[in-house]
């Protein structure tokens, strides 16, 4: 038995084709689509569109939880999941803190945040209350909160494969044993700017889609949720958990190529296609069935034939697409098929492709078209995102045993060390090259001078949606340059989010570094919000005008992933491409992706980052909540001043890193190690501290080498003081005085900020930025600061660190 | 006919922010799409929008589009067509 083996006790979905497995398998079984009229909510384009709508009543099954309706479809899924696994009363033997969840989104509140909008613009109603709800990081943190997982929380949002994404992250986190049980899938609702959206791309069949057809034209929209309970094999075999099925491996590719269109040599689908396969220790000919993304789009199902002739050459398994059932469900659709796929390995049946009647002789395939029973031991599951981020998944069935070597891959003979811990106790990641876009400069030297001068210059930004001359003070990234680094034809199709990212990104990546191969290149850029002006002015226009003429520009830059993709496109970088969303933990968790493919060898360099913008919506809401005056006062941390329902003045900004193994051409800038995210529920300083501590010691950090920690306090009394009560246990743990530190007075508080953090902590450990200038107290740093831990906390308790050395 | 060609080129050179390129530069029987003016399939479904907007012509299927955008003069007629 290989002890770290992800296997599958657990699952739960529900969609338009039902609730529940049991329901969803009824519908297949009998062939019947859930697909019917949108009633959820007004569209008069799209008012003819046969769409996946979820017919049950969503707030009633989710019972006693306050979320959206992504939040609330996800939870309805992980519930089934959980009681599937014998988990339905708690955690029972499983620690808590090697229980997580990590999940994929893409729509998160938008529903919710479109009905503000429209009460806002049509009736001048000022109802706040849904953005409360907006982000998409929601549903995994309702999910942790209701299990009490104290293990690695995260979301992911590689548009529609990021489902899929999440899975395989999951699983990662589970074989290098950072975690023992994962709840991984993903939940995603209808909305009106994924509908206009995907009409604004004509990538719409108002008849309902029909999969490898000669006649199809489009998707058809849907919403879901769909989760797995995957735990190690040592973990589920210990508890008398029954095991579903296997998850045998999985492939990441990066096509590089277009925002939403494949490449149509299918190049990136094949790639991910051989990785999953490579990683799985299996031949093509032992593949027996292949779940199709199959959206029946033009283009996909051309794209996705062409891979699979290119894969198994004459001897094409059986494969399917399974979209006519309940739509394309985004985010969700990679987590649906896998649940399928769990279930066709334990029935010893496939599901058919509902919708498919004309062959298209262009394709020369046909797709299975009706449900049969057949022998299944491994199925290929394909998911394609926006921006070209392909994932494929394998799963094999229960009984038989995985021939994949990753796990020796992770964790040397005897050792119980994983490999992400060990390649880096040498000396850590390499610090390549670092970039950045903010309130306090766009190069260490001028961010320097910031922390020299008290912090970044806030200014104003005018919030219409208030009143015609309404302002909030912020701290805004003003002209960052972007003509020096993107040419004029290609900034006019880029959001100003994305301008500010990739010009984050071309500087830390310097020109030394092209040598490497493109697909050993990963990038991993994460965001809070997103481009939230292009987003906005996308709604406005939707509303403002009944949905005539919607802008396709608009709607591809409020894709989170575009964000990421357009680096891999602009670069040319085709290893894995992700986006975590995971609020003031996003940079931590893209840190983590980048830093796994580099443990696993996957990639030989990481670009990894954040980025978020300013937008008048947000700053009207916090307005309305006091959190905002005309007098608010610029962040000063640990200095107590907010009062009442103030909050730190909000900013925005991009930072980018490039990390490679130590033997890369490009002198190092720094190192870093002891990267891990994890959550927490109660504000315990010393519990805090002592995870600090365990995640130094396993990398080989003595304590008693820290001279700072380098936080996000930001002038609320409460966080500062539990960040220095923090800083205060490790003191007394390491035998040294450790100094708490601040950066957040030189970029804002903004979900991108703990990425800021990141340099300012390289340029403490290069001597770029004076130590006194970062800390509360300044009789604590006696010495130059060596080895700095940047330590995160965010309002729903999601965490995450690493440690800077020189 | 050539009227609307002139105007569908300043269009198409506003819209997309054509710096120094002049309608003399655009072939009325080339492609609008591929070619010289370095305009991918979302600069199409842009212009697809911007005929909503201004000529109150609505398309839904990429076929539509395709067809249309076959060449400036071809667009043209389209839109002396179905314009509303």
């Amino acid at each position: 038995m290989s002890r770290r083996t992800p296997v599958i006790t657990g699952s739960g979905i529900i969609c338009a084709a039902g609730c529940g497995v049991a329901a969803v398998r009824e519908s297949v079984r009998a062939n019947r689509s859930g697909l019917g009229p949108l009633t959820l909510f007004s569209s008069p384009r799209y008012a003819n569109h046969l769409v996946g709508q979820v017919r049950d009543n969503v707030d009633e099954l989710a019972g006693n939880v306050r979320g959206s309706r992504s939040d609330k479809l996800s939870w309805i899924a992980a519930r089934e999941a959980l009681a599937a696994a014998g988990l339905a009363s708690g955690l029972g033997k499983i620690n808590p803190a090697r229980a997580g969840v990590m999940l994929g989104a893409t729509v998160g509140g938008m529903l919710g945040t479109e009905r503000f909008l429209t009460a806002m613009l049509r009736e001048n109603k000022h109802r706040f209350g849904p953005l409360r709800f907006h982000e998409c990081a929601g549903a995994a943190d309702l999910c942790a909160k209701k299990i009490g997982a104290l293990g690695p929380v995260a979301t992911l949002s590689t548009a529609c494969s990021a489902g899929a994404m999440a899975i395989l992250a999951a699983a990662e986190l589970i074989e290098q044993g950072e975690a023992d049980l994962m709840l991984a899938g993903a939940g995603d609702s209808l909305s009106r700017l994924t509908l206009n959206g995907f009409g604004s791309l004509l990538l719409l069949d108002p008849n309902g889609c029909r999969p490898f057809d000669a006649r199809r034209t489009g998707i058809s929209l849907g919403e879901g949720a769909a989760m797995l309970v995957i735990e190690a094999e040592e973990t589920a075999v210990s508890r008398g958990a029954k095991i579903l099925a296997r998850f045998a491996g999985w492939g990441v590719s990066c096509d590089a190529f277009h925002a939403t269109a494949p490449q149509a040599e299918a190049r990136g689908a094949l790639a991910a296609m051989q990785r999953a396969l490579e990683c799985s220790g299996l031949q093509p000919s032992e593949i027996d069935f292949v779940s199709a993304h199959g959206t029946a789009t033009p283009d996909n199902d051309a794209m996705e034939t062409r891979a699979l002739k290119q894969l198994f050459g004459d001897r094409i398994p059986p494969f399917a697409s399974v979209k006519r059932f309940f739509g394309h469900t985004l985010a969700t659709s990679g987590a649906i098929k896998a649940v399928l796929a769990v279930q066709s390995l334990r029935e010893q049946a496939v599901p058919g492709t509902l919708g498919f009647e004309v062959a298209d002789e262009k394709l020369g395939l046909e797709p299975v078209r009706e449900f049969r029973a057949q022998p299944v031991s491994h199925i290929l599951s394909n998911s394609f995102g926006f921006g070209g981020n392909n994932v494929a998944l394998v799963f094999e069935r229960a009984d038989l045993s995985c021939r994949s070597r990753r796990e020796e891959a992770y964790f040397k003979a005897g050792s119980s060390q994983s490999l992400l811990t060990s390649a880096a106790t040498k000396r850590g990641f390499a610090i390549l090259g670092i970039g950045a876009v903010s309130a306090a400069g766009n190069s260490l030297a001028e961010i320097a001078a910031a922390f020299r001068s008290g912090g970044a210059a806030n200014s104003a930004f005018a919030v219409p949606a208030v009143s015609p001359t309404a302002q909030a003070k912020v701290y805004a990234s003003g002209d960052f340059g972007a003509e020096q680094f993107i040419e004029p034809a290609k900034r006019r199709k880029l959001s100003r989010l994305q301008q500010m990212t990739l010009v984050a990104a071309r500087k830390s990546f310097s020109s030394g570094l092209a040598a490497v191969a493109p697909e050993k290149i990963c990038v991993a850029i994460g965001t809070g919000l997103g481009s939230l002006n292009d987003t906005a002015a996308f709604v406005e226009n939707m509303i403002l005008k009944d949905e005539r003429a919607p802008r396709p520009s608009l709607f591809t830059s409020s894709v989170h992933n575009s964000l990421a993709s357009q680096i891999a496109i602009e670069l040319n970088f085709s290893g894995l491409n992700s986006t975590p969303i995971q609020r003031e933990i996003s940079f931590e968790t893209a840190l983590w992706q980048g830093a796994t493919e580099l443990a696993s060898g996957r990639a030989e360099l990481a670009l990894v980052g954040t980025a978020d913008e300013l937008n008048q919506y947000q700053l009207a809401a916090g307005m309305r909540w006091g959190w905002w005056h005309e007098v608010s006062l610029e962040i000063r941390p640990f200095a107590g001043a907010l009062k009442n329902r103030e909050r730190p003045l909000p900013g925005e900004g991009s930072a980018a890193v490039t990390l490679g193994n130590a033997k890369n051409v490009a002198p190092p800038l720094a190192f870093v190690s002891a990267i891990r995210i994890g959550r927490s529920e109660n504000k315990d300083a010393e519990a805090e501290a002592r995870w600090i501590l365990q995640t130094l010691e396993r990398d080989g950090i003595a304590a008693g080498d820290v001279d700072l920690l380098l936080t996000g306090a930001n002038g609320l009394a409460k966080l500062d003081n539990f960040y220095r009560a923090i800083a205060g246990e490790l003191s007394r743990l390491a035998g040294r005085n450790i100094a708490c530190g601040a950066y957040k007075h030189a970029c804002g508080e903004h979900h991108s900020a703990s990425a800021f953090g990141f340099l300012t902590a390289v340029g403490l450990v290069c001597g770029e930025i004076a130590p006194e200038l970062c800390t509360a107290d300044k009789t604590a740093l006696t010495t130059a600061c060596h080895t700095v831990v940047l330590f995160t906390i965010s309002q729903t308790g999601t965490k995450g660190m690493c440690c800077i050395r020189a | 006919m050539e009227s609307l060609i002139a105007e569908l080129k300043a269009k198409i050179i506003a819209g997309f922010q054509l710096e120094g390129v002049t309608p003399a530069d655009i072939n009325s029987d080339e492609p609008i799409f591929g070619t010289g003016l370095e305009l991918d399939s979302i600069d199409a479904l842009e212009l697809v929008a911007i005929l909503e907007q201004d000529y109150g012509i609505v398309i839904l299927e990429r076929s539509v589009a395709d067809k249309a955008f076959a060449s400036l003069r071809a667009l043209a007629e389209f839109v002396a067509a179905n314009r509303t």
